[in-house]
């Protein structure tokens, strides 16, 4: 099914682009420009998530190559308060909670991303590799280091962001999921 | 169809990256601000035509104690001498110390004093970005009555880049936002400290009696001045190379006073070492936890091996520096005081006073085919400049990189003066200059565009460089006008200098 889900409790702007089937969890909030786009599967968005302008989100065909023969469609999941700051590329199959991929960051399809791993802006992570938990990925040369705390959820910013959007942008319906 | 509009969907960028990305790859060196100058006709960012503008495309020769090539915005000129001088031909001194995060002026006594070190700003161990620091909100139980809890502040360091906090060392959170942090003292400071006094007494008494040897009837008169050792800063000092040198000796003058013999114990050999443990080969490396060379070196005293040792140090102050032509000893450049500051008090450029040559266009070249490239020569004086190029002679000794050969044009060229008000006259006649269309391709107040024609000689070449001669006349205003016989002369002479120019046109034409 090509729709969008979108839950109770999610802000999502209508100057965003989404397409194909992507479900957004609720307290989400997905500021104008952003783009997730589902196009060789579907996308799950988890909760209090927060999106922010010009970064994507993208379930794409591997090297652009639309493939002839079926290839199943793989999903693509984003657990719960993760950050994507603005202009970042996401394309990891599988993200898990209180990670912050920053300005610019470019992610790969082959990153996995556990817990409150944060990559640093303009780094490019296109290894094929798990992150391990707690990781910073800074710099031009993308050194790492492990942190001992992981980051706090925005929890202040997302409850700004609900209130203030609203003013000012138009937001897209709530759809339920339809098998939930 | 879903399969075309992913294509332009996955290429499309944000435009600012693409362009940062292309800037990058043309300009090797992206601090060189005088290359960044795009005109606004020229506006498309691709990279060949913001290299043309590079300024390391055109360089010229600096005849110092080394001959040296740079482009002209890096070059000053000694008007006294009237010659170009580059950094490596001046002197630099140093003229103040600053943080360069909370831009605090600090005399030179007191950085010595702080070992050139800011007092309230940190630096991060981890990856040397400014240290920020962070308030939290604890509970914490009142001074007076214990059962209630109220929400105190706690602060804590965080670097802003790595994420590195001051609680990944365990250094616990301070109560006062700043002033709290305590660097780890060194466990040796001690001993360093009694065997520096040590020196200082000894280095003191070699000085009176080299004192008492030279200056046998003038003793109190000039005693830092004349032997200072390691005092590298005035001209006296420098020039005593082979003097034996110390800078503990000038700090206590106190002759004829009876002080008190320090002595040291000398460094014991010890026979026993710590052995290693036991696992040192079989334990697995946790990379995360081991300190790079970089992390370790920044911290001489302790050198910490593990991660979970790097503590923050106080930040390093950078320093304003003057410089000084080594011939005449004039200031070539010397900054303001203060830190926000960027102006300088004396700015002797070269390029304001050398008129500067650029490439404007470069057409396909081929091996021994001639094509003409267009140059522009920009005048930076307010006075009418008169300028002549010549090729280079056959044996001569400074043209050693270039690989084509070049017909320059041979009539002179008038460049008009800089001034600064013509924009806003209109009514101002445009000066007439007769310029030959063969050689003058445009002029445009203080600048002009022409010619040169190039051969280029070698078959397989990936740089055609050529070069040339300039001479153009430049007046000295800082010379002192002397009154001819005839009259007063209200304007300085001119004398005619000339200058060696090489530029880079890049490869032949495939």
């Amino acid at each position: 099914s090509h729709s969008v889900k979108i839950a109770a409790g999610a802000v999502v702007c209508v100057e965003s682009e989404i397409r194909g089937d992507v479900t957004i969890g609720p307290r989400t909030v997905v500021h104008p420009k952003a783009r997730i786009i589902a196009e060789a599967g579907p996308i799950v968005i988890g909760e209090g998530n927060l999106i922010e302008e010009q970064a994507l989100i993208i379930n794409g065909y591997p090297e652009n190559i639309t493939p002839d023969s079926e290839v199943e469609p793989k999903t693509m999941t984003v657990g719960m308060n993760n950050v994507f700051e603005v202009g970042c590329v996401s394309q990891a199959l599988k993200i898990g909670d209180n990670n912050v991929i920053e300005s610019k960051a470019d992610v790969g399809r082959n990153v996995i991303l556990t817990s409150g791993c944060i990559i640093g802006a303009f780094c490019q992570v296109n290894t094929c590799e798990v992150i391990p938990e707690n990781t910073v990925i800074y710099g031009s040369g993308c050194m790492r280091r492990v942190q001992t705390e992981r980051p706090q959820p925005q929890t202040l910013q997302l409850d700004f962001l609900m209130k203030i959007l609203p003013n000012y942008h138009h937001l897209k319906k709530t759809v339920k999921a339809s098998h939930t | 169809m879903d399969g075309c509009g992913s294509f332009t969907v996955h290429h499309k960028r944000p435009p600012f990256s693409s362009a940062v990305r292309l800037f990058q790859a043309a300009s090797g060196d992206i601090k060189t601000s005088s290359a960044v100058s795009v005109a606004p006709d020229s506006a498309s960012l691709c990279g060949e035509m913001a290299s043309l503008l590079q300024p390391d495309r055109a360089v010229y020769l600096v005849r110092g104690e080394k001959k040296i090539r740079a482009p002209l915005s890096q070059l000053y000129f000694c008007r006294y001498c009237s010659e170009l001088r580059s950094l490596e031909c001046v002197s630099h001194e140093v003229d103040s110390h600053y943080c360069p995060s909370c831009l605090e002026n600090m005399p030179s006594a007191e950085a010595k004093l702080k070992k050139n070190r800011c007092a309230n700003c940190f630096d991060c161990p981890c990856c040397m970005h400014t240290l920020s620091t962070r308030a939290t909100n604890i509970p914490a139980p009142l001074p007076d009555d214990p059962t209630k809890t109220a929400m105190k502040k706690a602060y804590y360091l965080a670097c802003g880049f790595c994420r590195w906090t001051s609680r990944d060392v365990g250094m616990a959170d301070k109560s006062v936002a700043s002033g709290g942090w305590q660097e780890p003292e060194n466990p040796h400071t001690q001993r360093i400290n009694k065997l520096i006094e040590y020196y200082q007494q000894l280095a003191h008494r070699e000085k009176q009696e080299r004192d008492r040897k030279k200056l046998a009837r003038r003793r109190q008169c000039m005693p830092l001045a004349f032997s200072e050792k390691y005092g590298l800063g005035t001209r006296l000092q420098r020039q005593r190379s082979g003097a034996p040198i110390s800078s503990l000796a000038g700090l206590s003058l106190k002759e004829g006073e009876d002080q008190k013999e320090i002595t040291i114990e000398p460094a014991q050999a010890l026979d026993e070492v710590e052995p290693l443990p036991e696992d040192c080969y079989t334990r697995p490396v946790s990379l995360p936890e081991v300190t790079t060379l970089r992390q370790r070196l920044l911290q001489p005293d302790f050198q910490p091996a593990g991660a979970s040792q790097l503590h923050p140090r106080h930040k390093h102050l950078l320093m304003k520096r003057s410089l000084r032509c080594r011939k005449c000893e004039h200031n070539l450049s010397k900054p303001e005081f203060n830190p926000t500051s960027i102006k300088f008090k004396i700015q002797l450029v070269a390029v304001s006073y050398i008129p500067e040559v650029r490439i404007m266009s470069i057409p396909n070249l081929r091996y021994m085919k001639e094509s003409q490239v267009l140059l522009t020569l920009t005048n930076p004086v307010e006075n009418i400049t008169h300028v002549t190029l010549a090729a280079c002679e056959e044996e001569d000794p400074d043209d050693i990189n270039s690989t084509a050969k070049v017909i320059v044009p041979t009539k002179e060229l008038v460049l008009a003066g800089k001034d600064a008000a013509a924009e806003y006259d209109e009514l101002a006649e445009p000066q007439d200059f007769q310029d030959d269309p063969d050689v003058v391709a445009f002029r445009k107040s203080n600048k002009i565009g022409f010619f040169i024609k190039v051969i280029p000689q070698k078959e397989e070449d990936a740089d055609v460089t050529v070069s040339f001669k300039i001479r153009h006349d430049f007046r000295n205003l800082a010379a002192p006008i002397r009154p001819t016989e005839e009259g007063a002369e209200t304007t300085a002479e001119a004398i005619w200098l000339t200058h060696h120019v090489e530029l880079r046109l890049g490869p032949l034409a495939p």
